[in-house]
């Protein structure tokens, strides 16, 4: 039954929707002013992040805050790398969020592929247990992991960072759904025929049908090890990721807002590039990700 | 045009139903020579074990770091535990009934469900209707669509940050905005209510585009032949919203739902750096201390490991009873989806009906990918 | 301290979990058993962490210009409420500490539990430098067994903060040593400061005192017990002393004494400037803040702030700092060096100079620096802060603090205090506060 269940789950082929559109008549104003509306909404943060991070600290004696950014940004700036090592935390954060995004998946494709295409004893059960695990808050372990990395000695280090995200069982999950609907049987079989071994076949054939859902979840791993705060805060906050530092920033400065706002943006902005460059994949692979309607 | 998603990409060969695996037992064993028997013997270990190293990666890391500390959460829970001293007594439930007679552990999970409920609802409506929006013949469709994303590449400290500025109860924008227009100043951080709708503010914003997407991605699947008829038969836009969008993406907006449910259970980021002045963690009365940041301050701050596990129990049983809910919601959808879709083209009938085990599974999936903490 | 259930299950699962962990590739402390001397030749980094406003800052400089070879990373947070959660983490992580850690009075009775894990300073010399400083500062530094885990920094003596415009404008006199005799001089009473603010209050139409918070600190501080009994026990439920004060407080909250300003923050300083309050009690390390929020406002020295020579209640001690050498550092010698260095007499001074931190060290106190002119006195309209700090000196005694004595003042006595501000009767106010002292079940 969780096998045909799952087989219903598998990433459906959508329609293509195309040609409906040329029936269609475009929108009218109104529809492109709520947009545009929603999107001053999504930006307007970070434009009142700019203002007042490039503000100097008179700028709350006035009676309103300015409509328009100031001329101490880079003071600002200077007064964030002053008060917090900037460069090491964005190093740190490149270095936990790439290790484990690599980690997260090479292991998910290779355990997916091998839920999806391979047969062995067991396997249905394990697949329930990766699918029931899905649902475990693993964040409320941080007790026993906490002991564990004292008693280890690597509190402190990037590594300790790293430990509890290196596997996730939604990368599992999610290479498994990809790989089950995108490998045609034959071509493993004709892999094997033609005397490859199995690494081999998972080599030339399993990781060129996965790379596209390789490129997903990379992204939403590396987004989600570079938000992360909680533990990194508690296991390591002598190594600081970025967002470490920032609340750090703002333990040391809070009083000055304008150089808290200016540090909020300067951490903002290699996610804001990262979004320049690969924002597509991230609407795409959102709305993959959740279409099971 | 990115926004195909990788599952369409599939070939007329992934429609299989099911996978019909190569087998070296189908080869001739009398036809082989010693050489390519020996080879044989190898491939076939090759065969049977090679899937157990390809998983096992995953299920080690995932007991040592996932699951042996979730157990011994339980472990510590039962004794009397300390910060700095370490190890104690073996008290039994004693951390369990003292939190559940604490006054401030039912506060935290008061004010976790409060600013679940203020994000989730808003969230949800809006979200749909810019869903909606989008869901239309647009010009420059992916800048719209990326539009609403750009607040989720922000990260939650950063909006934190940001927004504790603007709710500053003496010198924030809003507060400043309202005296404009004759308001009195309300208490963003100091008071229960307001602080929470401030909270849940930073929520929504960060993940309401999100949401959108994912409803808009629903609203795609309908199919359009439905709107079509529909039309012909005179129904409004805002009458085929409500009798055809809108029951359609039920199951999805179930899942966002959910999902957001198991993320906000863990919220933690956002009330932590909500106040920085405020010498009690999540306010000065506690009045925005969620659960996870009031264990965070039992452990660290009180120092008192043994609670703290308890309450990390405790809140582990209600995500786990929030996941079983779940379950059971979206299979009752799923059935009554099925019923729907017999009226429906043949062909839609497999879509509507797939919302049972594994919606749940990615829905909690979709929680840990969002964690708030 | 750890042969125990977490280390064998933890063992067990390192041993488990070693062959894939390893790869993630983390040294274990090889703790250097012979230390050589840092120079040019041998250069080492030494990591300090301080709070507040502790003006060590050109020390550091200074120190590694005498000290070729060290260079210094100082680490400093904005409270001593956040240090102490700081602290606690990475002493329970049993790393990251830094080589020098600035430890606040009121930490330590949790400082004392685990004081095992500091450096017995006496093995480099505290032994022998331990009569530089106020006797009652080295003892609250003595663990039960006799060893001595940090070097005194500042004491915090505490005198008034007020503004001599708003009293001028009130009526009321403004001059230093008429303000003195105002509270009643070396007899100043609670009493007669709650008088004063009622008159003050009903001629200005403003609040006299920024918050109750800090008021209640000094009240509580400058008691031969505060919230614990010398012999360990809580001393907070019928204890009439506390009660009888904190009944006058709310009288004051009542009657509209307190600004109810935010700690710490003060609307970003604005409420120095805009004379929101006119008193403030201040041990001699705010006076570094008060200076930092005022400028930080855009305000200078004309705005009428001074420091008067009187505190209510009698003698009253708020903070002071220690430095620690935590014992996971790799070169204690050099951190305690450094920290014996930042704490003698010269270095005091010059960080009073700067931050109002008041000597433990007597040479210090009785130094031209710190009894002089400097950038302080003249923001304070040339207030003789060093010797007004020396006077409200004299008297103090050493509190005994318990293990949660910070946890109380920050997590049952903050809230209280900020509901007295917000209206809530002082009855109510302190059932609420008992009650919250049971919620969080403090022994």
């Amino acid at each position: 039954m969780v096998n045909q269940t799952l087989n219903r789950a598998a990433p459906l082929p959508r329609r293509k929707r195309s040609h409906s559109f040329t029936t269609e008549s475009r929108p009218g104003f109104l529809v492109y002013g709520i947009l545009l509306a929603f999107f001053l909404g999504s930006t307007y943060p970070l434009w009142y992040s700019m203002v007042i991070g490039s503000s100097d600290s008179g700028v709350f004696a006035s009676a309103r805050p300015p409509l328009l950014p100031g001329g101490h940004f880079w003071s600002n700036v200077a007064e964030v790398f002053n008060t917090v090592d900037f460069w090491a935390a964005l190093g740190n954060s490149l270095v936990v969020s790439s290790v484990i995004t690599l980690s997260v998946v090479s292991f998910s494709t290779l355990a997916g592929y091998a839920f999806a295409k391979l047969r062995f004893r067991g396997r249905e059960g394990l697949l329930v247990f990766v699918i029931a695990t899905l649902a475990v808050p693993t964040q409320l372990g941080i007790i026993p992991l906490f002991m564990m990395m004292k008693e280890f000695g690597w509190t402190g280090s990037l590594g300790a960072i790293m430990i509890p995200t290196l596997v996730t069982a939604f990368g599992v999950f999610f290479m498994r759904q990809y790989l089950v609907d995108n490998i045609p049987d034959e071509l493993i079989e004709a892999a094997r025929v033609d005397g490859a071994s199995m690494i081999g076949t998972f080599w030339h054939v399993g990781v060129p049908a996965a790379r596209p859902a390789m490129a997903i979840l990379s992204l939403f791993t590396f987004m989600t090890a570079w938000t992360d705060y909680l533990w990194p805060m508690l296991v390591a906050p002598q190594t600081p990721t970025l967002q470490v530092a920032l609340s750090q920033l703002q333990s040391a400065r809070y009083v000055d807002y304008t150089i808290v706002m200016a540090g909020a943006l300067m951490a903002t902005i290699p996610l804001l590039v990262l979004f320049v460059v690969a924002g597509k994949q991230l609407v795409s692979g959102i709305m993959t990700g959740a279409v099971k309607g | 045009m990115t926004n195909k998603p990788p599952g369409a990409s599939t070939g007329p060969a992934g429609r299989k139903a099911r996978p019909s695996a190569p087998t070296p037992e189908k080869l001739r064993e009398d036809q082989l020579t010693g050489k390519q028997r020996h080879r044989h013997f190898f491939s076939r270990l090759d065969y049977k074990y090679s899937p157990y190293l390809y998983v096992a990666p995953f299920f080690i890391l995932f007991a040592l770091v996932g699951l042996f500390p979730l157990v011994y959460t339980f472990v510590v829970s039962i004794n009397d535990w300390d910060l700095l001293g370490g190890a104690g007594e073996w008290v039994g439930l004693e951390n369990y009934t003292a939190e559940l007679s604490s006054p401030l552990f039912w506060n935290s999970l008061f004010n976790t469900f409060s600013i679940f409920l203020l994000s989730a609802i808003p969230q949800l409506a809006i979200a749909t209707f810019i869903a909606a929006m989008l869901d239309q013949n647009l010009r420059a469709k992916t800048f719209w669509r990326m539009s609403v994303l750009v607040p989720y590449v922000v990260t939650p400290v950063a909006v934190t940050l940001i927004f504790s500025n603007a709710f500053d109860e003496k010198y924030g924008l809003i507060n400043n905005l309202l005296q404009v227009f004759n308001v009195d100043p309300v208490a963003w951080k100091t008071s229960v209510f307001p602080s929470h709708l401030a909270i849940a503010t930073m929520v929504n914003w960060r993940w309401t585009g999100y949401n959108a997407l994912i409803l808009l991605a629903a609203m795609q699947a309908v199919p359009r032949e439905l709107h079509e008829s529909a039309a012909l038969d005179g129904a409004g836009k805002l009458r085929r919203f409500f009798s055809i969008t809108l029951p359609s993406i039920r199951p999805t907006m179930i899942f966002v739902i959910i999902t957001a449910t198991i993320g906000g259970m863990q919220i933690f980021t956002e009330p932590k750096l909500f106040n920085a002045s405020s010498s009690v963690p999540g306010g000065p009365d506690r009045q925005y201390q969620t659960t996870v940041l009031y264990l965070w301050d039992l452990a660290f701050n009180r120092g008192d490991f043994g609670r703290a596990s308890a309450v990390a129990w405790m809140l582990f049983l209600i995500i786990i009873l929030i996941g079983v809910i779940n379950f059971l919601l979206s299979r009752k959808i799923a059935s009554s989806g099925e019923k729907r879709a017999g009226r429906r083209p043949a062909r839609r009938g497999r879509r509507a009906g797939k919302t049972a085990i594994p919606a749940s599974g990615q829905d909690m999936a979709e929680a840990r990918r969002r964690n708030h903490g | 301290m750890d042969i125990t259930r977490t280390s064998r299950i933890a063992k067990a699962a390192a041993v488990a979990g070693s062959l894939a962990l390893l790869a993630t590739g983390c040294g274990g402390n090889n703790n250097a058993t012979s230390e050589q001397p840092a120079s040019p030749d041998n250069p080492i980094t030494l990591t300090v962490t301080t709070f507040g406003t502790m003006g060590l800052d050109d020390l550091y400089t200074k120190y590694e210009s005498e000290n070729p070879g060290v260079k210094i990373q100082a680490t400093n947070i904005d409270t001593g409420g956040n240090a102490l959660t700081d602290w606690k983490t990475k002493q329970a992580a049993g790393a990251g500490l830094p080589d020098v850690q600035a430890v606040e009075e009121g930490w330590l009775g949790q400082v004392m539990t685990v004081s095992d894990s500091f450096t017995d300073l006496r093995d480099y010399g505290a032994g022998d430098i331990a009569g530089q400083w106020v006797d009652w500062k080295v003892q609250q530094a003595t663990d039960d067994e006799g060893r001595i885990i940090g070097y005194g920094t500042d004491i915090g003596p505490m005198g008034l903060c007020y503004n001599a415009d708003l009293f001028k404008e009130a009526g009321l006199p403004s001059e230093r040593d008429a303000v003195a005799e105002l509270f009643g001089g070396d007899n100043a009473t609670w009493e007669q400061f709650v008088d004063v603010g009622k008159d003050y209050v009903k001629a200005s139409d403003k609040a006299f005192y920024d918050q109750s918070g800090f008021v209640w600190n000094s009240m509580v501080n400058q008691l031969d017990e505060g919230y614990y009994k010398a012999d360990g026990t809580l001393n907070i439920e019928g204890n009439t002393q506390l009660r009888e004060r904190w009944d006058l407080l709310a009288d004051a909250a009542s009657n509209g004494l307190s600004s109810g300003q935010t700690q710490w923050d003060w609307g970003k300083g604005q409420a120095f400037v805009d004379g929101s309050f006119a008193t403030m009690p201040c041990p001699g390390w705010m006076l570094g803040v008060v200076k930092g929020q005022i400028e930080g406002a855009g305000g200078d020295s004309t705005g009428g702030w001074d420091f008067a020579d009187v505190f209510p209640g009698g003698p009253a001690n708020w903070g002071g700092t220690f430095l620690t050498v935590p014992a996971t550092s790799q070169h204690p010698a050099e951190a305690a060096k450094l920290a014996q260095w930042l704490t003698s007499a010269d270095s005091q001074a010059a960080a009073f100079e700067v931050a109002g931190t008041f000597p433990s060290s007597l040479d210090a106190q009785q130094s031209e620096a710190v009894t002089g002119a400097n950038d302080l006195t003249k923001f304070f309209n040339d207030a003789p802060i060093g010797k007004i700090l020396a006077n409200r000196a004299e008297g103090v005694k050493a509190q005994f603090k318990g293990p949660n004595d910070s946890v109380i003042q920050e997590q049952v006595f903050g809230p209280a205090t900020i509901a007295l501000d917000s209206g809530t009767d002082g009855q109510k106010a302190w059932n609420d506060a008992l009650a919250t002292l049971k919620d969080l079940d403090i022994k």
